[in-house]
């Protein structure tokens, strides 16, 4: 069993790099190649899901939705996107991702952060034209290596496992991963690369490596079990920090008129609920944080896709500072839009209204006075997400524009997989919650085993 | 599970199951024609109807007062339980019943009144949505599943307010609705919780959650930021007449007889909370005595039939509202279905008020008495007309909200902006949204 979980281990991370290397090799059929090594690892990933103890499936589940997340993506991307060299990039992001997800080893760990950053250093690969975006992630690996580095001479261990509870390294060490965190998470002050990289970067690779989540693994990983005295005393500190990026991302998207940006700006301000709800140190606040992992992931990566699918068809000058009416052109794409937009921000019936029920709960009980700013910056981003479509979809149609394509039946397939996941998990959440319940048990424990092969 | 529990769980998840089914359809494909959608939508009505009156005469018969269908949680974590559970009593009874049947009757009439009108299937879909979110809010339980039914009675109602979608007034006024409805929500979420923390739990099939008097005063005051916002009264009465964007049928069933009552029934849910507290039910009573008198009095000034009627709307809710807050239960309730069924009649016999207006002229032998001259002989002429600049302006709510809330808002928005913008070298300088764009369009302008 144990042997068998290694292998599907391997499958899951190899078959997309190997994906990528025939890509680059062969230039044709780019996406039939890229989907089938994406669903042949998300294929590995669930059988490994499958086969592991309620524990330690925490780290599976992430698999086999980031797996899920790629297929996708590779197929909801325009073809003027669907490049060799985009679909290798995608997988290889996917199988360095996966390799994170899945390591319980430091300095593998370190790998997968600085490979899941190689593809958007390039300008000619996903690299933003932007100077922050890059910068943004040299130092997060740069803080990360140097965390490793204290962490490894301090314990002389790269086990997660065995270093568990040890604090090795100390306050330098801690201090580093939460710098590294900040960086990669785009915590304030460290928030704005998040939105150049959406606007001046490829829109569904950038949201494939947000959505990657490496910050909040990484404390979930380590942070908190590894400095379990550093994290009591220091760590609310951080939450604190999530929740005013939180509400400083909501209360700045307000103004925002660029789409790509408003919507990084919105993914960012929910996805900074997930640390806040981590450090909660309650059940609910732990299991809310999980959950909203799984929303943000589901709901952003629907969102930023549906968004690049209208710069394709409309031309990429889309605003939100006037109405352009697109709904009469593409009336399904207005729906998903919707649905997913107000899935990320807790639409009832939908994953996130529980998610954000916990969040709210564990938040207000962790931290009664900072936690109501939590259900004020939801409020903001509902407003703004909503702001966001009745400025591409409603209003009156645009002059001199005649035809554009509705979703097309690939699209629509992809886009409604996703509509059905956020809303069968708002339907039947027991099941989603009674998985990650065994995960964050109040003793933080689940969340922090690193797959056992 | 016995016959009542079936049948009340029929009547709840009916329009939700149609909602459902319709919409994939839809997404599938297949655009059924309006007479299979008006059919389905007439049975579907019936038969909960037909459902509902079985229940009351079960009730009646067996001398029970409620009705619990208990599921189970929806969900659970550790110790926090997400209770799905439906109960008709005393209270909510006659808020389903006029729930069905006044779905029913404006599924009827728009089916005539939006025939061929583009969005027709839209307008259908989104009255089962409204009815399902209703009928949760009304059969719930739990102050949870209030919670949910309300924010889907909320969204459906600012997608309907922005029916008419090519125009920009619609969608405008629906973002600025939506924008009172989420902030104000803040307060049932919050609510919600402080019930949770303070008394384990937010069920209220044994009674409310017991509460001491200060923690009862803080819940109180959170719901009544709540039921303020969904109910329209002082200070956020200025959505109202936005809200008249929407076609004249969700107008009626939403802003003369279900939502607009909607903030009424969740202080009734905790009348006996809010009785302990003389603060908030003074509070009570203040704010719903405020908007009775601001709505008489910019309802007489105002030009269209529509918002007229919404505004008489408003001073009847602010009345039910004093009526909660001097604890008188039933008469409120009465009341409640009084105003519904008339304003409902009213909001859809608008459009033909003119041709009503000269039959009762007709009737009256050519000459109809004024009214409220007496009234406007009480004042001098120059509180007269500083009245009359008042309510045209609405009372000024919307300046007030304007200038307190929202410019600051978008103002700190702006500076958050240039400061996330420095070190870009003006390469990223773009364009913000103005500080006043959510109010910058008045009701009516188009």
């Amino acid at each position: 069993m144990a042997n068998s979980g290694f292998i599907l281990i391997v499958a899951a991370i190899s078959i997309p790099w190997l994906g990528a290397l025939l890509a680059v090799l062969i230039k044709r059929q780019s996406r039939a190649l890229g989907f089938a090594a994406a669903a042949a690892s998300a294929l590995a990933s669930g059988l490994l899901l499958q086969g592991s103890p309620g524990r330690e499936s925490w780290n599976e589940a992430l698999m086999l939705l980031f797996s899920c997340l790629s297929a996708g993506a590779l197929l909801v991307l325009p073809r003027r996107d669907c490049t060799p060299g985009a679909v290798a990039g995608m997988l290889f992001l996917q199988g360095s991702t996966l390799l994170a997800y899945s390591t319980g080893n430091l300095l593998v760990l370190l790998a997968a952060w600085i490979l899941t950053t190689i593809p958007f250093l390039p300008a000619r690969l996903f690299g933003a034209r932007s100077w922050r975006p890059k910068i943004a992630l040299l130092s997060s690996a740069i803080a990360f290596a140097l965390a490793v580095a204290v962490i490894a001479a301090g314990g002389r261990e790269l086990s997660i496992d065995r270093l568990n509870g040890q604090s090795a390294g100390g306050l330098p060490a801690f201090g580093l991963l939460v710098l590294a965190v900040i960086l990669r998470k785009g915590i304030c002050p460290a928030h704005a690369w998040v939105a150049d990289a959406a606007e001046s970067g490829p829109l569904v690779p950038t949201a494939l490596l947000l959505n990657g989540h490496l910050g909040a693994l990484v404390v979930a990983k380590l942070l908190v079990p590894l400095f379990p005295d550093a994290a009591r005393n220091l760590f609310p500190a951080l939450s604190h920090l999530a929740l005013a990026t939180a509400l400083y991302v909501a209360i700045r998207a307000l103004s925002e008129t660029a789409p790509r940006r408003l919507l990084a700006l919105l993914a960012l301000s929910q996805s900074a609920c997930i640390l806040a709800g981590l450090e909660s140190g309650t059940a609910e606040g732990i299991t809310g944080a999980l959950l909203q992992w799984l929303v943000v992931t589901a709901s952003t990566m629907g969102l930023f896709g549906i968004l690049r699918l209208l710069e394709v068809r409309f031309g990429e000058n889309l605003t939100a500072a006037v109405h352009l009416g697109l709904a009469e052109h593409a009336p399904r794409l207005a729906v998903f839009f919707v649905v997913f937009g107000l899935a990320l921000v807790g639409l009832p019936g939908t994953l996130s209204f529980f998610s954000q029920d916990l969040l709210i709960k564990g938040m207000l009980e962790s931290h009664p006075l900072t936690g109501l700013l939590l259900p004020a910056a939801i409020a903001m981003n509902a407003i703004s997400i909503f702001r966001l479509f009745t400025r591409l979809f409603l209003g009156k149609r645009r002059t001199g524009f005649t035809v554009m394509a509705d979703a097309l039946p690939r699209e629509r397939w992809i886009l409604t997989v996703g509509v059905l996941f956020v809303a069968l998990g708002g339907l039947f959440p027991n099941a989603i919650v009674s998985l990650r319940w065994a995960e964050s048990e109040p003793d933080g424990q689940g969340i922090h085993s690193p797959v056992k092969p | 599970m016995d016959l009542s529990q079936a049948l009340l769980l029929f009547v709840v998840f009916t329009p939700g199951a149609l909602f459902g089914a319709l919409a994939l359809l839809w997404l599938a494909g297949y655009v059924p024609a309006e007479r299979v959608v008006s059919r389905i939508t007439g049975i579907a009505f019936a038969a909960s109807a037909a459902a509902l009156a079985v229940i009351v005469l079960r009730l009646a018969f067996t001398g029970s007062d409620r009705v619990v269908a208990r599921f189970g949680n929806w969900f659970a974590a550790h110790q926090y339980e997400f209770p799905l559970a439906l109960m008709a009593d005393r209270l909510s009874l006659p808020f389903l019943a006029m729930t069905v049947m006044l779905s029913g009757l404006i599924g009827r009439f728009s089916a005539t009144y939006l025939h061929r009108e583009r969005g027709f299937l839209r307008f259908f879909l989104l009255l089962h949505l409204f009815t399902f979110g209703s009928l949760l809010a009304f059969a719930a339980a739990s102050f949870d599943l209030l919670a949910a039914g309300w924010e889907v009675v909320g969204i459906t109602s600012v997608l309907l307010i922005a029916f008419f979608d090519r125009r920009i007034p619609p969608v405008e006024n629906a973002l600025r609705v939506f924008a009172v409805y989420r902030s104000c929500d803040v307060g049932l979420l919050v609510g919600v919780f402080a019930m949770h923390h303070w008394a384990g739990g937010a069920s209220f099939v044994r009674g409310l959650p017991a509460l001491t008097e200060a923690q009862g005063v803080i819940v109180c005051l959170l719901l009544l930021l709540a039921a303020a916002g969904k109910a329209a009264q002082i200070p956020f009465s200025g959505w109202l007449p936005r809200a008249m964007e929407g076609p004249t049928p969700s107008s009626a069933i939403f802003y003369g007889a279900i939502s607009i009552h909607a903030g009424a029934y969740l202080l009734l849910r905790a009348q006996p909370v809010l009785v302990q507290s003389k603060l908030a039910c003074g509070l009570v009573i203040a704010i719903g005595l405020l908007t009775a008198i601001h709505g008489t009095i910019v309802g007489r000034a105002s030009a269209d039939a529509k918002t007229s009627l919404a505004y008489a709307s408003l001073t009847q809710v602010g009345v039910v509202f004093v009526e909660i807050g001097l604890g008188w239960t039933w008469i409120a309730v009465a009341h409640v279905m009084g105003h519904a069924m008339v304003r409902t009649l009213q909001f859809l016999r608008a459009p033909s008020m003119l041709h009503d207006y000269h039959q009762m002229h007709s009737a009256a032998g050519g000459e109809l008495a004024e009214t409220g001259k007496h009234l406007d002989e009480l004042f001098p002429e120059r509180f007269q007309l500083w009245l009359y600049r008042w309510a045209l302006d609405r009372g000024h709510l919307d300046t007030i909200l304007d200038r307190g809330v929202i410019e600051p808002l978008m103002r700190l928005s702006n500076l958050l902006a240039r400061i996330d913008d420095f070190g870009t070298g003006g390469a990223l300088k773009r364009r913000r949204e103005p500080v006043m764009r959510l109010t910058s369009i008045r009701p009516g302008s188009d």
